[in-house]
């Protein structure tokens, strides 16, 4: 009575899928309000920073619906807030299930990033909407420069989680700090404002911070009268590629460990 | 057959490293049911979990062509705020079961655990005993070489353990099994060899009658 051979990807693929189907159930399952949650956050930030805008009533970015650079900004931001979140606690969350041996802790990590790019992507989608209805312009400049931007963010997202997910499986108080740096992060990010409108120092303060380059890609692209003249193409590259690195590299070292913590 | 090779197993604690194993070698032949005895603390269940492939030994290697069921009557494995239904699709999608298959395995664990209208509701509404009964038929209902069991065979009453042990029984014609137990009897009736676990040395029986005797020496007060 020998079970049926299955090679490792089909092994990895079904369990993927299996967990995938398993989020959204639990996520979107009834009475939860989880369609509302996955739109809740870019939009209240939407309507928090346009009406403060119009309370100002400065006039700033001519050519621009400020809603619409608000939400193509927080939409991004919020994705990689999520699946960074996801991804680190994707090992706790789902220890009970490394008691199925096909189950890895690295299947659980995949399947929420994946979870959280459907998501994200309905967000945006519910946002286009929106933006039509209301009757925003919502034209993209060059459509395929912010889906690779956006790509590119995902894989950032998904490098940094996966480093997270490791550490914070080692060290308690990872989670906390990467937690609480994602508040201010919110502001200082470029998502209410673009880095051309900032004074000179502070540019260069903001520079380090690699998600202002991801959203000023994204904004650069999406909008003609911006450009991406700030976004500098190997600070991101080292960002995404250093913390993946990394990340692959404690998993591999530590991946028993981590299914029997 | 199940080969361990200069297996050490051990946890660091603040006075140096506590060994649950230490340096075992040891071949479980083929086509045995064994029985694990030792105190509690012994490393029963540790050594049930490395067979089983999900947990490790700090030392040496474990090498097994054999396929392993989950610790049997595992109930951690289910998410509570989704139904038993969803949660066999998730056990068998796991697996790669196609749609057919997933079907006779809900109409199996529905029919075997006997807990009704339940079966549509949340886990989380679940009583224990309810939610070792889904875990149980779910387990009888794969084909492994080996049934990895925990200590579950006591689950529900009276009734409900006839039926398990009934099942079980035809279940052990087709594969073996590994079954940690305190209940002497039970060892006696389900299994041939066995394995006794005691201060991080592991001693193998053929029979496993005299696993019990030994084991009931080293629990004689001295």
């Amino acid at each position: 009575m020998k079970a049926v051979h299955r090679s490792s990807f089909e092994i990895f693929s079904s369990v993927v899928s299996a967990l995938f189907l398993r989020e959204i159930q639990t996520r979107f399952g009834t009475k939860k309000g989880g369609y509302f949650w996955a739109l809740f956050d870019a939009m209240l930030m939407v309507l928090i920073f346009a009406g403060l805008k119009s309370l100002v009533a400065e006039k700033s970015m001519p050519g621009i619906d400020f809603p619409v650079f608000l939400a193509s900004g927080f939409l991004a931001f919020f994705m990689f807030k999520n699946i960074v979140n996801g991804a680190m606690g994707a090992f706790s969350a789902n220890a009970a299930l490394f008691n199925y041996r096909q189950v890895r802790p690295f299947d659980t990590l995949v399947s929420r990033v994946l979870v959280e790019i459907l998501v994200s992507t309905m967000a945006t989608l519910a946002f286009i909407g929106i933006g039509l209805y209301f009757e925003f312009n919502i034209a993209v400049k060059d459509f395929s420069m912010v889906i690779l931007a956006v790509a590119w963010l995902v894989l950032f997202a998904f490098g940094f989680g996966l480093f997270s997910a490791v550490m914070a499986t080692f060290f308690e108080n990872y989670a906390k700090i990467v937690q609480v740096i994602m508040t201010p992060l919110l502001f200082i990010s470029a998502l209410m404002y673009t880095v051309e409108s900032l004074p000179q120092a502070l540019r260069e303060v903001i520079l380090y911070n690699p998600l202002v380059h991801f959203i000023e890609m994204i904004h650069g692209n999406f909008f003609t009268t911006l450009t991406t003249e700030y976004v500098d193409y190997t600070y991101m590259f080292f960002w995404t590629f250093i913390p993946l690195f990394a990340g692959l590299y404690l998993y591999r070292a530590s991946e028993k460990r981590i299914i029997s913590t | 057959m199940i080969e361990l090779r200069h297996v050490s197993k051990y946890y660091p604690t603040d006075k140096g490293r506590k060994y649950v194993l230490e340096n075992v070698s040891l071949t479980i032949p083929d086509d045995v049911n064994l029985g694990i005895l030792g105190r509690n603390g012994a490393g029963k269940s540790t050594l049930l979990r490395m067979l089983g492939g999900i947990d490790f030994p700090s030392e040496g290697s474990i090498h097994s062509n054999n396929s392993f069921s989950w610790p049997m009557g595992l109930a951690g494995g289910f998410q509570g705020s989704m139904t038993g239904r969803q949660n066999v699709k998730f056990v068998c999608r796991i697996y790669g079961k196609s749609p057919g298959e997933i079907q006779k395995a809900i109409d199996y664990v529905q029919e075997f655990s006997e807990i009704g209208a339940y079966f549509d509701q949340p886990i989380k509404s679940y009583s224990s005993g309810m939610k070792s009964r889904l875990s149980f038929g779910l387990s009888l209902y794969f084909d492994f070489d080996y049934l990895i069991i925990d200590e579950t065979l006591s689950v529900g009453d009276a009734n409900f353990q006839n039926k398990a042990k009934t099942r079980l029984r035809e279940k052990i014609e087709r594969c073996n099994i590994l079954l940690v137990s305190h209940a002497m009897a039970v060892l006696k009736e389900l299994c041939d060899a066995g394995i006794l676990l005691h201060e991080g040395k592991v001693y193998y029986y053929d029979d496993i009658k005299d696993a019990i005797t030994a084991y009931t020496e080293i629990n004689k007060p001295s």
